[in-house]
């Protein structure tokens, strides 16, 4: 076999070889991008290194300006591509939240946001035409390369590099909190929520004591803005909980881990478990379900946080970062 | 009384504010969220001032003290500054001033929107720790009416300083850190690595140099190659 034979059977077995979920998302991604005109395509797409890696925001429209195509510019069967691009990349529970978080802001729309006495605020959006998506880098199989999706109370950063994957920074927030849509009762974060009290409540008086914090804290502390801040991590430590409540910690951070596919989730489940011993949770406030409280995870290579907003319960953010890993800074590394 | 420009904007601010929904941004609550970060001898000291709807135009005309409209250099740097007056650092118990460095303000629309953060920076020189246990506290006494507080203290970049407890007021005015230096800094293990690998390299090239030597000196002689008869 000649070298340039060599090369052309490497070409053709490299997405093989790197493994099947970036291969589909890479299928996906020049799927929708064949749905562009040029225009559009030059709109939707950025350079890998491009600022508009940390342009992203949980505020609406009108009062964040986000880059990328707006899905109300985008055609149906855009639209369509477009959200199967995300769910190539994410689970399906994720992509489930992800679809729980825009129904509640188009919800949030119809009850009024964005509109006092009938009339539209100044400029300020909600609603499912309100998310955007933007390409960063040309979607490959083996070089990094990112995909931004977001709007209100969602901003989802994928960075794909080989057959890893990360979704960190990410940040999926509710408002409202709890509603009905068809008939069934959506909670875009219930189980963030509830998983989190079982753990609070699962602690004894001993772990307790270190566990909840004796100060309130009203709102994310790492929100957008803050790449790359590491706080020095308070709580109690992993080691301290017995296997059972070490169970329901890992399980309560899946709820974020797991919005990506489950491929990458996996290794990234791994990842926490071993990092376990050096990983803290922290709790402020009611310690009794459906009370106010904020939590927050973190350990070597994750942060997250979940913090309701201004006291009101059907109005919570949260963040999910990893300080080693952000934008897959690590994967670019390699 | 109030130049009839600054009427109008805060009239305008407050228009702004009651046409907004009572969504997605803070309302009523002027958030002051504090980082501290220590290292030898300095502690850099960050905040972001963001007000909530409501409470944006009286924190506007704080600020813009003319009454243009604008927020000045002259007026934000005036305002950063009674901003760190309202607040006390303190090292091992002495209060430590706080020497301003910059600060940037959002429009008055912006603010408005209950989003439009200021952001602050300042320094403040600690005398350089000795090893063993010291302490930080910080105080923010800014506008406690209808604040709302965040301070944190990020993880030192520093390897010789080791965070220690944390304590802090319920509303998270202030925070009382203990920290801990250590006497020298501890190597890096990239750096161990290197230098083990090294001196393991310096052993096995000497025992081998030694070894070669012992076994040539003690092959007997009737095992050594003759000389070739040719030479």
């Amino acid at each position: 076999m000649n070298k340039r034979e060599w090369i052309i059977l490497m070409a053709l077995t490299a997405p093989a070889l790197n493994g099947g979920v970036t291969v589909k998302v890479v299928q996906a991604a020049n799927a929708f991008l064949a749905t562009l005109s040029p225009a559009e395509q030059a709109k939707g797409t950025f350079a890998f290194s491009s600022g508009q890696k940390t342009g992203w925001s949980n505020l609406p429209t009108g009062i964040f300006q986000r880059n990328g195509l707006r899905f109300g510019d985008l055609k149906p069967p855009q639209r369509e591509a477009a959200l199967k691009l995300v769910a190539s990349a994410l689970s399906r529970e994720g992509f489930q939240k992800v679809t729980d978080i825009m129904n509640g802001d188009e919800v949030l729309k119809n009850a009024g946001g964005g509109r006092t006495g009938g009339q539209p605020s100044r400029g300020i959006r909600f609603g499912l035409d309100e998310y955007y998506i933007a390409l960063l880098g040309t979607p490959s199989a083996s070089t990094p390369w990112m995909i931004q999706f977001g709007g209100h109370h969602l901003a989802i950063n994928v960075t794909l590099a080989g057959e890893s994957s990360v979704m960190t920074p990410s940040l999926p927030a509710a408002q409202p909190a709890k509603y009905t849509l068809n008939g069934q009762t959506v909670r875009p974060l219930g189980h963030e929520n509830d998983k989190g009290f079982a753990l609070i409540q699962a602690l004894n008086a001993a772990q307790l004591q270190k566990a909840v914090l004796n100060y309130e804290v009203k709102d994310l502390v790492l929100g957008p803005g803050n790449d790359g801040r590491v706080i020095q991590p308070e709580g109690i430590l992993a080691s301290e909980l017995d296997a059972s409540q070490q169970a329901m910690l890992l399980d309560l951070a899946h709820e974020w881990v797991g919005i990506l596919n489950d491929e990458a989730a996996s290794a990234k489940m791994a990842e926490l478990k071993a990092n376990l011993p050096k990983t803290y949770f922290a709790w402020s406030g009611a310690t009794k379900s459906g009370g106010l409280a904020y939590y927050r995870i973190q350990g070597p290579t994750v942060i997250i946080e979940y913090a309701p907003q201004q006291g009101d319960l059907d109005h919570i953010h949260t963040i999910y970062r990893d300080p080693t890993n952000d934008y897959g800074a690590k994967l670019i590394k390699k | 009384m109030i130049p009839p420009f600054a009427a109008i904007c805060l009239f305008l601010a407050l228009w702004l504010a009651m046409a907004l929904p009572a969504a997605a941004h803070r309302l009523d609550e002027y958030l002051q969220a504090t980082r501290l970060a220590i290292d030898m001898g300095r502690v850099d000291v960050e905040m972001d001032l963001t007000p909530g709807i409501s409470v944006a135009s009286n924190v506007f005309s704080w600020i813009d003290t003319n009454g243009d409209g604008r927020i000045s250099q002259a007026e934000g740097e005036a305002y950063a500054r009674a901003v760190l007056r309202s607040a006390v650092l303190k090292a091992d118990g002495a209060a430590m001033p706080m020497k301003f460095e910059e600060a940037s303000f959002p429009s008055l629309e912006e603010m408005s929107q209950g989003v439009g953060a200021i952001h602050l920076r300042a320094t403040a020189a600690i005398p350089a720790a000795a090893p063993g246990r010291h302490q930080i506290s910080f105080l923010n006494m800014h506008r406690p009416q209808g604040s709302v507080y965040l301070v944190n203290v990020l993880v030192p970049q520093n390897k010789r300083l080791q965070i220690g407890e944390q304590r802090r007021d319920v509303a998270q005015h202030g925070l009382t850190l203990d920290y801990t230096v250590s006497g020298d800094a501890p190597l890096d293990w990239k750096l161990t690595l290197l230098l083990g690998l090294a001196m393991a390299g310096c052993l096995f090239l000497r025992y081998g140099i030694s070894r070669r030597r012992t076994v040539v000196g003690r092959t007997p002689r009737s095992a050594r190659v003759p000389p070739d008869p040719l030479f």
